[in-house]
């Protein structure tokens, strides 16, 4: 059985697979910003000078960080509309079952980078904003986040690629995303080859217009004139660890 | 001088880091418009209590007065010693420290780096703001690097930009904690000029620095410390050709080769 162009453009075309890849980057895309932000809260918690608040964030991320993520997403899905009635209603769709978990799992790891990307910035700053008369609340958005960003944007890239992947597992719960739209189409013609290419493409298209974009963030982030071309911007950040699963 | 006015003041001041005493009862008035650099071993206390006048750390004994007013901020949990951050925030403006490391903020150019307070402390128009960040670079001979970036400059140039973004706030006291250390020895120049010109136009200041021909120039006392205390406090002449403390003599053969 030959390779057939004709399905794998067909497919690679068809609106089915245009809204299960719409759905994939949506889905990636509303959890990793839902994951920066609790990911920020949880990471600021970590360096509170209250301990019970240290060890309470400290527990959000071992225990979102060591449960499977697919187990995860079936808990949100299966076991929560046991536990709360009201989840039980239509409302409670697939897609945002697999957003919250999605994205609980993700602000974990998010945690831990910006927790690194906190310390990455040197005390000194701080200090030299406290020495101008900036509240505590202007040093952190004027002068600690803006170097903190710089940071961690290249594995937040990392994570959201993964994340992008990680999006698959909800075929588990029938939402139809990416790969759930291939699983249903082979299961009809059993062109295996086409459809998987098919979906192959449709990932590397968003992971690369993905990476274009990173790529323009970063630049925003060099802090170098823009008149003189041939520098290359700030000392390149310190490497922080990223995770993979 | 006993009539000028106090701009700041060390009353007793006791700091402590765990067990180490860092100081013990440092108390040293600074009249305005007056330079006192402060000069000692390392590990003598110089710089903490620098960051102690600049209430930058709290301390946990005697106090700080700033403005004719008393500041005792006790550090330790949540305990602010019943000053309200915003107090100290407010006073914290009036007196504004300059960095060994310069700390610039890197992902602002010079000029934005020097509009930083009017902008957000004093809550100035951006236009003027702008204005007078200009004529401060120019004053500090860096108009021609208000679009760089500190990582774009020179270790001297970045703490010319310093010292006009501390300016730019119109502080009453200005302290300098070893401003010169971290600068190539062809570096140290520019800077020591542009601090003599603010000494000479009356800017109140307290430098930690072992520059000793600043010392002399520009100093009208000059303050020996030693493990945590001040040992002695004389005018410069004086100081360098007749201390009466041992601890003193010791010390500037030390430094003078």
């Amino acid at each position: 059985m030959a390779f057939d162009w004709n399905i794998f453009f067909e497919a690679l075309t068809s609106p089915t697979f245009i809204r299960g890849a719409g759905l994939t980057i949506s889905l990636a895309a509303a959890a990793q910003a839902a994951a920066i932000v609790l990911g920020l809260g949880v990471a600021l918690l970590r360096r509170s000078p209250l301990p019970p608040l240290r060890w309470a964030a400290a527990t959000y991320v071992w225990l979102f960080r060591a449960v499977p993520t697919l187990l995860q997403l079936l808990f949100v899905w299966n076991a929560l509309p046991q536990l709360v009635p009201s989840l039980r209603d239509p409302w409670f769709s697939p897609f945002l079952a697999a957003f919250v978990a999605l994205a609980v799992n993700e602000s974990a790891y998010m945690a831990e980078i910006i927790r690194a990307g906190l310390a990455a910035v040197d005390r000194g700053q701080t200090l030299a904003g406290k020495t101008l008369g900036l509240s505590q609340a202007q040093v952190f958005r004027l002068v600690v986040l803006p170097q903190t960003i710089r940071v961690i944007i290249p594995p937040t890239g990392n994570e959201f690629i993964t994340l992008l992947k990680l999006t698959s597992l909800a075929s588990v719960i029938s939402l139809r995303e990416l790969l759930t739209v291939t699983s249903q189409t082979v299961a009809v013609n059993f062109r295996f080859a086409e459809l998987y290419g098919a979906a192959t493409v449709w990932y590397l298209a968003i992971v690369s217009v993905f990476m274009v974009l990173q790529g323009q963030l970063e630049r925003r982030y060099r802090w170098a004139s823009t008149d003189e071309p041939g520098r290359r911007g700030a000392p390149a950040a310190p490497d922080i660890a990223t995770t993979n699963r | 001088m006993t009539a000028a006015t106090v701009a700041i003041e060390a009353r007793e001041i006791a700091k402590r880091y765990g067990a180490l005493e860092v100081l013990r009862g440092v108390s040293m008035e600074v009249a305005a418009g007056q330079v006192k650099v402060v000069v000692g071993p390392s590990g003598s206390g110089k710089s903490t209590l620098l960051r102690c006048l600049g209430l930058l750390e709290p301390i946990e004994g005697g106090s700080v007065v700033v403005e004719g007013q008393e500041v005792a901020w006790r550090g330790g949990g949540r305990g602010k010693g019943g000053i309200e951050e915003r107090r100290l925030t407010a006073l914290r403006s009036q007196v504004c420290m300059v960095f060994q490391q310069f700390n610039l903020f890197p992902h602002m150019t010079a000029l934005d780096n020097v509009m930083v307070g009017p902008l957000h402390v004093r809550h100035m128009p951006r236009a003027q703001a702008r204005e007078q960040a200009m004529a401060l670079l120019e004053r500090v001979r860096l108009g021609d690097k208000a679009r760089r970036y500190p990582h774009e400059l020179s270790g001297g140039q970045q703490q010319r930009v310093a010292i006009a973004r501390v300016l730019a706030l119109r502080p009453k006291v200005m302290l300098f904690d070893e401003p010169t250390s971290a600068l190539d020895p062809e570096l140290v120049r520019e800077v020591v000029d542009v601090m003599e010109e603010l000494a000479r136009d009356g800017m109140t200041m307290v430098v930690v620095s072992h520059e000793m021909r600043f010392a002399r120039e520009a100093a009208n006392a000059v303050v020996m410390m030693d493990e945590g205390r001040i040992v002695e406090e004389a005018p410069p002449e004086r100081f360098f050709t007749a201390p009466t403390e041992e601890r003193t003599r010791r010390f500037l053969q030390m430094v003078e080769r």
